[in-house]
Order: C-alpha cells, then structure tokens, then sequence
C-alpha cells in the first residue's frame, strides 16, 4: 500500500507533477484520473508501462507529425462511454450519433496509430479495425458525422416515411380547416407507426452493434493509454526524466530533481541543486543544519519513487529501483490534531500502524525529522532507539535528522552539503561586516549548497548554525557565549 | 399595403422574439414567421428555456405547436426529442446540459412538430447560434421567456419583436402603457459620442464618470458626493445593469444636470416607470453603447385568464402609444 495521503501527495510535488499533464482526449483524462501505482505483482506491466514512454519518446524524435496528427483527433473526441456500454441493449438516437461519430474518428484514427506502431511496438495497447461497424450506422458510406436512421434496412419504415411525407405535402396545400384537421389526423397515425418502426430499427441496430461492444471499449481504454503515455513522455521530455531500472535491493537515483521545489526557487532565482542517492536497506540517515536542504532532499526522494510506481518517468539521470508494496511517509505536520494527538503522539501512532510493514523488504519508510517536536534530549533519544530499530530491519528506511548521534546507528550517511564551500577566515568575516544585512543573508544563500554528499556514518554534524550567527555579524558577546555553552 | 411581420425582419438574419408575460402570443408569432419564411431558405429555432409545449404548464391553457418544414433546423434538449414528431437527422450533440438533457441539433427530414428547449443563458445560445451557421442556416429564430430582456442583445440577434397581450393585465389601458415603457426603454436612444471616448481600460471599471475627463470607479460608495463635484460630467457609464435602487438614490442626492446615464444595451436598464419618469424630471436620461432593434410588438387580445380585449381597439390604441409597427400574428 503506498501510505501517502493527499496533504503529503501535495506537499513532496506529486500532485504538482500530475497537473503538469494535459492528456488530450476525454480517455486520457479518464486514464489519468484513475493513475493507481503498481503493486509488487505487477512489476513486469510496469516495466512495460515505463518502456512504453521510452518507445515513444524516440517516435516524438522521429515522426513527431504523425503524434501531433493523433492528438489533434483525440482532442476530438468526445467522452461517450456509457453510450458504448449501452450496446445490444436500449438506446436512444443520440446514443447512435455519438457512436457514429466515434466510428468515423477510429477510422482516422487507426491507420496512424498502426502506422506509429509499426516503428514503436508498444506493449500492450493495440487497437481493433472496426470498418464494419462503421457500415451498420452509415450504410451509404456517407462519412458525415450526423445520424438518422436509414431507410436502406428497413422497408417498412420506408413505405411510412412515403405516406407521411404524402399526407405532409397534401397539408401544406390544404386551406379548409375540415380537410386541414382530416389530414392532419392521418398524419398523426402514421407518425405513431413511424416511431414504432424506428423503435424497432434503433433495436436492430443495437444488436447489430453487440459484437463491437467489447471492441470499441477496448479501443477507447487503448487511446486512453496512449494518450496518457504521450503525455509522460512529453513531461520527461521537458523536465528531465530517465526510464528507471527495475532491481530488487537498491535504490540509486543519480541528480534527481523536483519540479514543484524548482519552481518555488526559481521564483525567488534561485536554483535547485540536483540530488543524488544510493542505499540499501536499513536506515540511511541525511543530516543538516537546520536550513531546509534535509525535507528537501526527503521529499524529492519521495516523489521520484513514487512517480516510477504511477508508471512516470523520475526526474533524475539515472534511476534503479525495486517495486515496493508499502511506501509510507512520516513527518510531523502529519493531521493528527482531529485524532487529538500532538504532532509527536501523530508519529507514533504511524510509527505503530506500519510496524508489521518494516520487517519485509518490500517496504519504503520515510521519516522526516522524526520527534522533532518533543524535547530534544528524549527527542534525540527516541530518534536513535527509532533508527537502531529499523537498522535492523528488511525495510529500506531514509531518516531526516538535526539529532546528533543518530546518523552512527545507520548503515549510510549524507549530509546537506550546507556552507561547507564557505571559507570563514577573519578576512572573510570582516569582509561580511561592511555589507547590508540585505547582502549578507543573499551571501549566505548563494554559498548555501542543497546538494547530498555521502559521508561515514560517525561524520559530525555541520556546524552551519554557529558560521550563520557569525556571517549575520551576530554581536561577537553573544557568538562567544554560543560558543562556550557549545563546549559545554 | 400593409407590411407583413416578416416583411419587418426580412433583412435581418437572427430574430429572437421577447413577451410582456405568459400566453402573449410568441409562439404564434413565431409560426406566423416559419410560415411567412420563403421555402427557399434554412430556418433554424431555439429557445431560452423550455417553450411550445402543446399546454402550457403554468396556465394549463391550450398553446399552439411549433409546426416547422423538411429541411429546417432546431435545438432542443435530448429529452423533448420523443415529442418532435418530424424524421430526425442528429447533426450535433453540445456539450450543454439542461435538466431535459443535452442540447440537440437536429435538421428535419419530413415536415412536422416540434418542441423547443434550448439553453438557459444568452452566451449559450450564441453558441447554438454560430453552430446553426455552420450547419448552413439561413435564419434564425430564438423563442424567448418571460421577463428575459437580455434576449434583445444585439450580441444574439440583429432583431426582437416584443409580444404583448391581454394575459398581462386586465386592463386595456394599463397593458398598452406598460409595453410602451419597456418598448421605449429598449429602444434607448445610442450614444455614439461615448463610444468614441470609452475603451477598454473604462470597461474594466464599474463606473465611469465623463465630461472634460474620464474619471473610473470600481464601485458606486462615493458616487452621489463625486457627482455634486462633477458639475461639467456628461456621461455616467455603468457596466453592468443600472438598478432602480442605484437610481433611486442618485435621484435623491442630486446629480449635473442634463446628465445621460449609460449602459451597454437596454436590457441592462432594470427599472420602473415611476424611477424613470423622476430621472426625467430631474433633467436626467438614459443611452446605450449598442441599441436594440426592436422591429415590431405583437398583439395578441386572447387573455388564458378571460377577459378578452377589442383586437381592433388594442391595436389601434398600442400603435399610438409607440413608434414602431404594431401587428396582430393571428390576422
């Protein structure tokens, strides 16, 4: 079970992603709707799914025309699904319409997607010639998308339509009222024997119909596929998306990036550095100074696994992946207030719902800041008796932590690369002085780097907080101060 | 000889026909123009709302049918579908919804009945109305309800003919003064001077005050004190409808005199006799960017309540009351 609601769907950019995508026509739209991720037992249409973008993306290199062509048709159609479901049984005249219509368009349609195919050999989306359904609904081989019940089938109905049109012609004509309410009462009967006759018709015709039922669902389900496919490929495309590996026991994701944390710093022009990460399973603990870089680099995390079981491509160089059957995300702006818990008793209660869940290999746990919000000597304690725990487990585990000592329980260690770049020499910081505090804090910004670095696991905590203080120009008493309590 | 009522509309391609109230003759009036309609041409008809049905739901009077020729078309709501007796060709199903179902547009293949249910809004309808195009229409007509002066909208029809009749009111009198208020305030004299001075950045705003500048406000909080100020303001432009209320009280704290209070067209003007009979006093009048053709007023003496009028004395006596033809569709 991927265990991430809505609230943390939206806040690791999931949901941003997914508005990214416009399929073009209605089964698309219903696809994309739908999205479920795949489940361990599906490994193997995943992977078809997520080559299926691949194949594509190279079809958008070579005949992009053909798919602009295709989607220009798709964004046509219109979405008449119960019309189809309603096949061989009642249906109404408009019913007829719109499935006429779709036939028309199918016969676009077909001969470009076969044409596409011939080259990209999608897995699993095929579409069925339905010409001869065609021929039901248009028995004149008119091609025009407008529908009325052909005579051409039914030579009862003809021999009405005759005499009504008769007793029409005669009515135009006639003046005395007598004769104008005689013909007028002919008409109506004949008007009685026409809708039963085309009652019947519209029966025949749904029966006629009743063998492409399946056939025409079938290929609107495979332009939703397709349609839905185009657009993941399209996206990887312009945000930079690889087709991952498939692997049991590892996950790699190589500068892998966010587009909704992209856009959020891009605003504020500023850039988002490319995140990269190896582990295994067992706990991998990400450390930091306090300046964000740590949830950052959780939630991109979080997003890139979760776009390759939804069939995406992640936005990353390179992606190795197992299927995970439970990915679950805990962090401490969890909604535990209607359950009347602090945001620490929220993680808890998390922590015990997903206790069967740690000890199988297929399970993802994120942990962000875990009890952050309690205080800090129990908080560091529960977070390192929490990280031992899950060291030990089968479950692939990535823990946020401001904790010292947690990251020495783990099995791997990165660390938010921070003002690591920053020379403080005396120079540098008298330097910083002379500037605004406008200058000062951009200055901080620029050197501030979000990248991982992977270092041992017993590596210290980065002292950004105090170099901070100090580039601020904090007053130097109170650095002091700060420094002899942190010797303390 | 005397102008037939399509005679009045002959040059105008889209015709939307208005009532005073319930039962004033718009379907007669609107059979009296298929039938009058060369053959040569395409009709196509709609409706705002639900119209034609053969009892009217509110009167339980007996209505007449709408009666159309092979080869017309009509919009309607999927639902009235099965009481339209003519052979139907379905040439487009819209993406309108209405309680009855889905727009339909159908083209007539045998002569027949048929029942009108079109879209709710005038933005819907010039929908209906450029897809009639497409489909090879050569007039239209759009059968309106009660009270829906927006119909007039020159941005739906290049003409309207207003039904009057004895179902608004038992007194002859009274009916005939009160078609002629909303006649004359339809047909609210344009104002070509402003069209030349507003833009686009004017209409953005609620309210625009004009004399030697052009001052914008957003809502109308200070608006009777800035018009003691603007002694030399000609125009007052409202987008949007100018109230009775929002009138009223500029009535009450004065306004320059001779000022002309300005809307986009006369449907936008929602208010009484009384209200507009004080503008007058005060020195004060209405125009409009875009003035409604208003063609004819039909008449119909049959009241779906009794009480019949004089069909020659209601004719005689509504044509003196306005300036535009008066005609009987039953004659």
């Amino acid at each position: 079970m991927i265990d991430l609601d809505y609230e943390q769907k939206k806040r690791i950019g999931f949901t941003y992603v997914l508005d990214l995508i416009q399929p073009t026509s209605p089964y698309g739209k219903e696809a994309l709707r739908h999205i479920l991720p795949a489940s361990v037992e599906q490994e193997q249409s995943l992977r078809m799914e997520l080559e299926n973008i691949a194949k594509i993306q190279k079809i958008l290199k070579v005949s992009e025309q053909a798919v602009i062509k295709l989607l220009e048709i798709f964004q046509q159609l219109r979405y008449i699904r119960a019309s189809i479901e309603g096949i061989g049984g009642q249906m109404s005249e408009v019913d007829l319409f719109e499935i006429k219509r779709l036939l028309i368009q199918l016969d676009e349609i077909i001969p470009i997607f076969e044409e596409i195919n011939t080259d990209a050999q999608l897995n699993n989306i095929t579409m069925v010639q339905t010409k001869q359904a065609l021929m039901i609904l248009d028995p004149e081989e008119s091609k025009i998308a407008s529908f009325h019940i052909s005579t051409k089938s039914f030579p009862v109905l003809a021999t009405v339509r005759n005499e009504k049109k008769e007793v029409e012609k005669k009515l135009r004509e006639a003046i005395v009222p007598e004769e104008k309410k005689a013909l007028q009462a002919i008409r109506t009967g004949l008007v009685n024997h026409e809708q039963k006759e085309e009652q019947k018709a519209i029966l025949w015709l749904s029966q006629k119909l009743e063998p492409w039922r399946k056939i025409l669902l079938d290929n609107i389900d495979a332009i939703g596929k397709l349609d839905l496919t185009v657009q993941k490929a399209k996206l990887a495309i312009t945000y930079g998306g690889c087709l991952p590996k498939i692997v049991e026991g590892k996950i790699k994701l190589t500068n892998m990036s966010n587009p909704q944390m992209r856009s959020i710093l891009n605003q504020s022009e500023r850039q988002f550095t490319p995140i990269s990460i190896e582990m295994k399973a067992g706990v991998t603990a990400i450390t930091g100074a306090n300046m964000g870089g740590k949830s950052v680099a959780l939630k991109t995390l979080a997003l890139n696994v979760l776009l390759i079981h939804y069939g995406f491509f992640p936005f990353a160089e390179e992606a190795v992946c197992p299927v995970f059957e439970a990915i679950h995300l805990i962090s401490d702006d969890l909604e535990s207030s209607d359950r009347g818990l602090s945001s620490f008793g929220g993680e808890i209660v998390k922590l015990l719902e997903i206790q069967n869940d740690v000890c199988n290999a297929e399970t993802l746990v994120l942990l962000d800041e875990f009890a952050r919000g309690t205080n800090p000597s129990e908080g560091s304690a529960i977070a390192r008796g929490v990280c031992a725990y899950l060291n030990k487990q089968k479950a692939f585990t990535v823990m946020t932590t401001h904790y010292e000592g947690v990251a020495a329980l783990a099995n791997a260690h990165y660390q938010v690369a921070g003002l690591r770049k920053l020379e403080l020499d005396a120079k540098a910081l008298k330097d910083m002085q002379k500037t605004t505090l406008g200058e000062r804090i951009a200055k901080i910004a620029s050197y501030m780097d979000y990248g991982l670095i992977r270092v041992s696991i017993d590596e210290e905590l980065p002292k950004d907080a105090i170099n901070i203080c100090r580039l601020l120009s904090l007053d130097k008493e109170i650095v002091d101060l700060i420094e002899m309590h942190m010797v303390l | 000889m005397q102008k037939t009522l399509f005679n009045l509309i002959q040059q105008y391609r889209t015709i939307s026909i208005s009532g005073m109230c319930k039962n004033a003759g718009k379907t007669t009036t609107l059979n009296n123009l298929i039938q009058n309609t060369p053959h040569s041409e395409i009709l196509a008809l709609t409706s705002i709302g639900r119209d034609g049905e053969s009892v009217d739901t509110v009167t339980q009077t007996h209505k007449p049918g709408i009666y159309i020729r092979e080869g017309s078309l009509f919009a309607t709501a999927q639902d009235l579908l099965q009481y339209c007796d003519v052979t139907k060709e379905i040439i487009e199903n819209t993406n309108i919804a209405t309680p009855l179902g889905r727009i339909v547009l159908i083209r007539a293949l045998s002569d027949g009945h048929v029942q009108l249910a079109g879209p709710s809004t005038v933005q819907q309808l010039v929908l209906i109305k450029e897809m009639f195009k497409t489909f090879g229409a050569d007039r239209i007509f759009i059968d309106g309800a009660v009270g829906r002066k927006s119909l007039c909208s020159r941005s739906l029809a290049n003409a309207s003919i207003l039904c009057t009749g004895a179902s608004y009111n038992k007194s002859l009198d009274e009916t005939i003064a009160d078609t002629a208020f909303v006649c004359n305030l339809l047909m609210t004299e344009e104002m070509t001077e402003i069209k030349t001075l507003i833009d686009v950045e004017h209409l953005s705003q609620k309210y625009a005050l004009m004399g030697k500048d052009i001052s914008c406000y957003p809502d109308s909080s200070d608006m009777s004190k800035i018009l003691k100020q603007a002694k030399d303001a000609k125009y007052l432009y409202v987008e949007g409808a100018i109230t009775d209320s929002f009138l009223k009280s500029m009535i009450r704290f004065g306004f320059p005199k001779g000022l002309i209070f300005v809307t986009r067209d006369a449907s936008k003007l929602l208010i009484t006799e009384e209200t507009q009979r004080k503008l007058v006093a005060r020195d004060g009048r209405f125009g409009v960017l875009e003035r409604i053709n208003l063609a004819a007023i039909t008449i119909n003496p049959y009241s779906a309540y009794g009480g019949h009028f004089d069909a020659q004395e209601f004719i005689t006596k509504m044509s003196e009351a306005v300036s535009i033809p008066v005609i009987n569709p039953m004659r």
